[in-house]
């Protein structure tokens, strides 16, 4: 598919209508293994997801945003400069990173107001309890965050990278360990935040997060680029690739017989145990199945997926 | 330097388990010279040739050079230089410090402060308190058996040379297991690989490693300031190598923990 590049008309912003982020044929490697490989892309303020499988890279391009790691080629901007041994652009970005570690012995309070005279901020104890109440912690904030569960981690980690009032946040699969409510809270303040002009990154493996939060997409398959842009279009590339079932029934070859007449059938194969079928188009496929095997006088005992884990789908969109 | 860096490396060293450990470690030297105190009942041991042996030399070599010097002082400094910055990289809190607009030196230099700052007050404080219980009201002059009179040194020139040998110490091994602590992950292993084997062994056998030797630099300042006799206490390095190894090593172990620090980059499994 085409990599689309722009940023979506919908998350214009307050702010300059520079990119927030500019990367030119960037990539990555350790030693032989190539993490990121040539990727270009440019992003401005709103919310953009970073979607792909672990280990696809997507921590990577993280960490060279956030200045932690240095490109091996190419060439990366945030905020107009470069993010490489440059402590300096940390003063409009905040980085949420994937690890669950913070100080055990500190406070929820401490965490945040310690990130707050970091910063230098003028009145830092105002902006910690701004941030911890934009994340909703206000009732723990005096407890030891070593005492916190996943979930509440995750949040005063995410305060602290808010703290300053970022223009760029990047998180880094934020969502582990929140649980529904906490991750619909956390949605809500990043779409917030989107709307008041900053450019929120976040990384994920999981497509419903991405799919709920993130107006734009980047989809991230073996650290290259396989698709970016709206996350509508995306994923319905994603649904519409053909899929293949497994099947067991009372007679497979009977079924078999009678599927390869369906429309949405292109391809059947049979064994000793499985009937194997390939469909072009995955709902008119589930409706159909039962009606023809009904027609057919065939029980069925097991209807598989078996391509529907996140690599194939993605493994899918690079071959397009 | 940065204050809220200080705070923080501060809280972090001081933890409950390590301190206790330190304490213990220190009370070590202390209860050694007690010990030796109670078991001592003459003012100086007498050889065939008159006397060998004041109790000066005893608390100089034994218990504030090779006990507190070469053993306590690096193993203290290597805990808490290692943990200063590398035990935050290690488990991915550095990530909140090192993203900040803060240059990337004073983070180096304000966790080089603290590991420096506690281990040299729990050492000074061994070395103080050892000293005064070995040498507290023992005379400084000794009359040999051929009549000559020799100035062994006053308990408090010791305590005060040593003590001075600590603190600058504490200095040296701090910035070099700071520094070690962000070049690699296994900083403890090589820290003790380089107190126990290097100084240990190696600048015992070969004459020219010496001036590579932190202990060594410990060694001279506290004879040169303790103003001991000559037997009583000698280094193998004089003062002025000493001195300027010092501030060699110290600039150096900090340049190049900067630049580490600067270069610092997430691991793939961070």
């Amino acid at each position: 598919m085409t990599v689309d590049t722009e940023p979506k008309a919908g998350i214009a912003s307050n702010h300059a209508s520079d990119e927030t982020i500019v990367l030119e044929h960037v990539s990555r490697w350790y030693g032989n293994v190539v993490a990121v490989n040539d990727i270009s892309f440019e992003l401005g303020p709103g919310v953009t997801g970073l979607l792909g499988p672990n280990g696809a890279g997507k921590s990577t391009i993280l960490h060279m945003l956030s200045g932690f790691l240095r490109p091996s080629a190419g060439e990366l901007r945030v905020l107009g400069q470069s993010a490489w041994q440059n402590p300096e652009m940390y003063r409009d970005v905040g980085l949420v990173p994937e690890r669950e570690a913070v100080y055990p012995f500190l406070t929820g309070w401490q965490f945040v107001l310690q990130s707050a005279r970091l910063h230098g901020l003028a009145d830092p104890e105002a902006a910690a309890r701004h941030a911890l109440k934009l994340v909703d912690l206000e009732d723990a904030q005096h407890r030891a965050t070593g005492g916190y569960s996943k979930g509440m981690k995750q949040r005063v980690k995410v305060a602290a990278a808010l703290v300053h009032r970022p223009r760029l946040l990047l998180l880094d699969e934020p969502f582990n360990g929140a649980d529904p409510r906490q991750r619909l809270q956390l949605m809500e303040m990043l779409r917030r935040m989107a709307s008041e002009g900053h450019t929120v990154v976040f990384s994920s493996h999981i497509l419903e997060e991405v799919e709920r939060l993130a107006e734009n997409v980047l989809v991230i398959v073996a650290g290259r680029l396989a698709a970016s842009g709206d996350f509508h279009e995306i994923r319905r590339l994603m649904t519409d690739r053909p899929h293949t079932f497994s099947i067991r029934s009372s007679d497979d070859r009977r079924l078999a017989t009678a599927l390869v007449g369906d429309q949405s059938v292109f391809g059947v194969e049979l064994d000793e145990e499985w009937l194997t079928v390939k469909t072009s188009d995955f709902s008119a496929f589930t409706v159909a199945l039962a009606k023809v095997a009904r027609n057919a006088d065939v029980t069925l005992f097991e209807v598989l997926p078996t391509d529907e884990s996140l690599e194939s789908v993605f493994s899918y969109l690079v071959q397009r | 330097m940065n204050p809220v860096i200080i705070e923080l490396t501060l809280r972090q060293l001081i933890s409950k388990r390590r301190t206790l450990m330190l304490v213990l470690a220190a009370l070590i030297p202390v209860l050694i010279a007690v010990a030796y105190r109670l078991a001592a009942d003459t003012d100086f041991t007498i050889s065939q040739d008159g006397i060998h042996s004041a109790h000066q030399e005893w608390a100089a070599s034994t218990l504030l050079a090779n006990l507190v010097l070469a053993t306590l002082l690096p193993l203290a400094a290597l805990v808490f230089g290692t943990a200063a910055l590398g035990s935050e990289i290690e488990d991915g809190t550095a990530v909140y410090l090192l993203s900040k607009p803060i240059p990337r030196w004073k983070v180096l230099v304000s966790k080089l402060l603290v590991a420096w700052l506690i281990t040299a007050a729990f050492i000074t404080a061994v070395t103080v308190a050892g000293g005064a219980i070995a040498l507290a009201g023992q005379p400084t002059e000794l009359t040999r058996s051929s009549g000559d009179v020799i100035n062994v040194g006053s308990g408090y020139g010791i305590i005060f040379g040593f003590a001075v040998a600590t603190i600058v110490g504490s200095l040296v091994y701090a910035a070099v297991f700071v520094s070690l602590s962000v070049a690699t992950s296994r900083a403890l292993v090589v820290g003790l690989i380089y107190v126990f084997l290097w100084e240990g062994v190696v600048t015992r056998l070969f004459t020219g490693t010496r001036v590579f030797s932190v202990r060594q630099y410990t060694f001279a300042l506290a004879e040169e300031l303790s103003g001991v006799a000559p037997g009583v206490f000698e280094a193998r390095l004089g003062f002025s190598a000493a001195v300027l190894m010092v501030v060699l090593v110290t600039a150096a172990a900090v340049w190049y923990g900067v630049q580490r620090l600067q270069r610092f980059e997430i691991g793939e499994a961070a």
